[in-house]
């Protein structure tokens, strides 16, 4: 004969009267809670202990119906005495249960202005209601929302080591959580040591499973970023500590191996000079790649932590390379569909710095059809997946080899970039932007996906974003566009871009940006040589405002752009060299020519270029150049270089002999 | 350039890097992405004299690394209707990176020698060279840059066009007007066939310079 059962945990009637039962359940319950009698109210508890536990809809469920705030009011009116123990424990309990691994819950928890009376429990007597508060308190310290730890207050300095030193591991562990969640700046850090802390936190080293775990956490909170706590820590009784986590790495639960993972990689970030044993450093990557298997949030935080650990690091990469990393994370990425969000990013950024320096992983990527994965992966529905997406192909896309194969020229990439420029995401747009900028140079065909999607008129408005990242990036790619463009191209941007428009980019508020305006304006006169009229239009506007830029006394990187524009635009014909002598000895002079500037600059850079422009304005081939020469002599710019012939750059050296031998060529001597 | 190869059975040699401490090359202006040149490649043998056209253009550099990338385009190749495009990659000897010793693609380094003493410029470095592989060498003040050139594939043909790209060239780059001399290298085909390009100014009075930037 079936039965039902009253604890209604199992309950799967699929009825109507079944669901209407539960709902009359739910209420029951919550008039139980209010019960003054003891034990209905500890059964009641208990009842709704068990059905959320593990169970996020029926927490969700609870939560709506107000049960937070009825189990908060259990617990205050439950006096200290020792029969009311056991709603302490249990209310206690009840309420950690809604805070663990639920925003919503610790949300609720904290509006119901439980959180002091938790606290109290710590001092009580009984040491099952400490340990149920204890618990309850980590759950909450789990959480971004748990309240802010002073800890430069003493006495709650005070309370943070009575809890570290308490025997009951619940409390200590709580103790070590407050500290992985709460610490948060450098001066915190350093309160902390001064105090002792990492003392007592390696005690927990040697403690149960749920001590060494909190004792990891927070001991990379306390060390992050942090040379001096990393070397206090080390130095402890001759670096057996050190060890002892890197041990860790080994053990038999993924968990320990992750955050012990978690807390190496902090302290190789801050000190790297304590990993000198390569086999460390292998064993860490290894030990990483191992736990991205892991179905739970020891493999998401797996994946987050080896693209910490290999960020900007080119060694590393190419030790994880080599332990196959990429064939991994394909792997993963290609068998399971439902990663969660968090884990999707991890995998993504992995992939990102994997291939961000090393020409072989970005080649992999091609061989192993990563493409397509990131391709999908630009679809979802969550920003900072989409956004790890596309910095993946950025760095992907450094590659040269593969651009000029075109494996990024397609529709079926581009399309979908393209469309995220309009994505709602701030993060999102500037990583796609990153990405567009290097995918636009494709050096295999003049024809350009990018184009055909309308791509042009797009960066075109990114660059008059309020964003000056976003009008520097759309610029760069812009300018990267237009690199060793053909007319037709140009022609494209020139005619949404008239000279005004233009001139305004140069003479952005932003160097950076003004920077890339320049580099774009150098590529468009590259080339065929009519492509040089377009700084002419409008009256030489554009001429004009880089001469005007150039004067003000501008950042080496975007002095080196407005150079080479106007070594580019002196590469022409007679009227163009003219132009640019106009712009470097205006009529309206006094102040001191900002070539001469220039030349003097500590970037070897900005003065090759100055050179180069020099070179192309004498260039014996041309009518004028003697005349130009002289003016150039006359102003001091010749004796400067003289006075350059053994400069420390063999580049400038080599194009300074080109000037004074074209110089002597007039009759000049050295 | 692609030719006709006859099968070889040398073993690949271990790729001769010599990291030490030695830092980058410094930048060369002519020597930059974006940058064009256009000469002649000799591909004459004991039958004919014959010579290709042929346009380079740099595509990408990158000095830590000492590795370059472009394409070369071979005209009036006579088995093809078309010119024939190819991509290759490049070695910069820095004495970081590379050395003057391939350590692969079939040279000995009597085949290394043999090639780079060709080149005038090197008659100055050969000494050291020889005795210790180039280590004392400052190579970031010498107006020269050797590379090794090797064609990875065809851009525009098929690989059934009847002609392969087994070999690679050695090169020497004039830092000071830009001329690149080479040599093909390739144990099945005629030796020594010389490569000479010089700067291409696209019908400008003086240099002009493009760039872009990797994000």
């Amino acid at each position: 004969m079936p039965t039902t059962t009253t604890s209604a945990a199992s309950s799967s009637s699929s009825t109507a009267s079944a669901s209407g039962n539960n709902s009359n359940r739910q209420a029951d319950v919550f008039s139980r809670l209010a019960s003054s009698d003891p034990e209905v109210k500890l059964k009641a508890l208990r009842e709704v202990k068990n059905q959320i536990i593990g169970n996020r809809t029926k927490k969700l469920s609870f939560l709506k119906l107000g049960a937070v705030p009825a189990i908060a009011s259990a617990l205050a009116d439950a006096d200290d005495s020792e029969k009311c123990n056991n709603i302490l424990v249990q209310s206690a309990a009840a309420l950690g249960s809604f805070a663990c691994g639920f925003e919503a819950g610790v949300q609720a928890v904290l509006d119901a202005g439980v959180f002091p009376r938790l606290l109290r429990l710590l001092t009580n007597p009984d040491e099952k209601v400490v340990d149920a508060g204890a618990r309850s308190l980590r759950m909450i310290f789990q959480s971004n929302q748990a309240p802010k730890y002073d800890f430069l207050q003493e006495k709650n300095m005070e309370f943070l080591f009575s809890l570290l030193n308490s025997e009951n591991e619940n409390v200590s562990g709580l103790g070590a959580s407050i500290i992985a969640h709460a610490c948060g700046t450098s001066v915190e850090q350093r309160v902390l040591c001064e105090a002792g802390v990492l003392e007592k936190l390696v005690i927990l080293l040697d403690g149960s499973l749920s001590q060494r775990e909190a004792c990891l956490e927070s001991l990379a909170t306390v060390l992050k970023n942090n040379p001096e706590a990393v070397s206090d820590f080390v130095g402890l009784e001759s670096g057996r500590h050190l060890n002892s986590v890197t041990e860790l790495t080994k053990d038999r639960y993924p968990r320990t191996r992750l955050l012990s993972c978690l807390c190496l990689v902090v302290i190789y970030n801050t000190s790297p000079s304590y990993f000198v044993n390569m086999g460390t450093k292998s064993g860490l990557i290894t030990t990483l790649l191992e736990l991205l298997n892991d179905p739970g949030q020891s493999g998401d935080d797996a994946a987050l932590g080896l693209s910490c650990l290999i960020a900007g690091k080119e060694d590393l990469q190419k030790l994880a390379y080599e332990a196959n990393a990429i064939k991994n994370i394909v792997d993963i990425l290609k068998t399971d569909s439902e990663l969660q969000t968090k884990r999707l990013q991890g995998l993504f950024l992995s992939l990102a710095e994997l291939c961000s320096k090393l020409e072989d992983c970005r080649c992999s990527f091609v061989s192993l059809q990563v493409l397509d994965l990131l391709i999908n992966a630009l679809r979802h529905k969550d920003a900072d997946v989409k956004a790890a997406a596309c910095i993946c192909l950025r760095n992907a896309s450094r590659s040269v080899k593969n651009l000029s194969a075109g494996r990024f020229n397609s529709d079926h990439v581009m399309l979908p970039l393209v469309q995220l420029l309009h994505d709602p995401s701030s993060s999102v747009q500037v990583a796609v932007l990153g990405a567009l900028s290097n995918i636009v140079l494709d050096f295999s065909s003049p024809k350009s996906s990018f184009i055909e999607f309308g791509g042009i008129k797009q960066l075109i408005e990114l660059s008059k974003s309020m964003d000056p990242d976003a009008r520097c990036s759309a610029l760069r790619a812009l300018r990267n566009l237009m690199f060793l463009a053909d007319n037709k191209r140009k022609e494209l941007f020139i005619s949404d871009v008239n000279a005004q428009g233009f001139a305004c980019l140069i003479s952005d508020p932003e160097p950076p940006v003004q920077e890339q305006a320049l580099a774009l304006l150098r590529n468009l006169v590259d080339g065929c040589i009519s492509s040089i009229e377009f700084v002419f239009d409008e009256d030489g506007l554009i001429l004009d405002t880089v001469g005007r830029q150039l004067r003000k006394g501008p950042q080496a990187h975007m002095a080196i752009q407005g150079m080479y524009v106007l070594t580019n635009v002196a590469s022409g014909t007679e009227l163009h060299k003219e132009a640019v002598m106009q712009q470097l000895f205006p009529q309206a002079t006094g102040s001191e020519n900002f070539m001469l500037k220039f030349l003097q600059s500590d970037e070897s850079q900005l003065r090759s270029a100055t050179v180069w422009t020099i070179i192309n304005l004498i260039s014996p081939s041309s009518p004028g150049a003697y005349d130009r020469h002289v003016k150039l002599r006359s102003a001091g710019i010749i004796p400067q270089l003289k006075n350059m012939v053994n400069d420390a750059c063999l580049d400038v050296k080599i194009r300074i002999k080109t000037v004074l031998g074209q110089s002597m060529s007039f009759g000049d001597n050295y | 350039m692609p030719v006709r190869v006859v099968e070889s059975s040398t073993p690949a040699q271990v790729s001769g890097t010599d990291p030490g401490n030695r830092s980058q090359l410094p930048p060369s202006s002519l020597l930059g992405a974006g940058q064009a040149f256009s000469g002649t490649q000799n591909v004459s043998n004991q039958q004919k004299e014959e010579a290709w056209r042929v346009n380079v253009q740099i595509q990408g550099i990158d000095l830590e690394h000492g590795y370059l990338c472009g394409t070369m385009e071979a005209l009036n190749v006579p088995m093809a209707d078309t010119p024939v495009i190819t991509f290759w990659e490049g070695e910069i000897v820095d004495g970081k990176n590379y050395t003057f010793y391939t350590g692969k693609w079939e040279a000995t380094r009597e085949d290394d020698m043999r090639h780079w003493s060709k080149f005038p410029s090197f008659s100055p470095l050969q000494g050291q060279v020889e005795s210790d592989g180039g280590r004392q060498l400052d190579l970031n003040n010498y107006p020269y840059i050797f590379m090794r050139w090797k064609e990875q594939y065809f851009v525009n043909v098929g690989t059934d066009c009847g002609l392969t790209i087994a070999g690679f060239y050695y090169v020497c780059f004039s830092c000071s007007d830009g001329s690149i001399s080479g040599f093909y290298y390739d144990p099945n085909s005629s030796p020594f066939q010389k490569l000479e390009l010089k700067t291409v100014n696209e019908g400008r009075s003086g240099f002009s310079f493009s760039s872009y930037e990797l994000q």
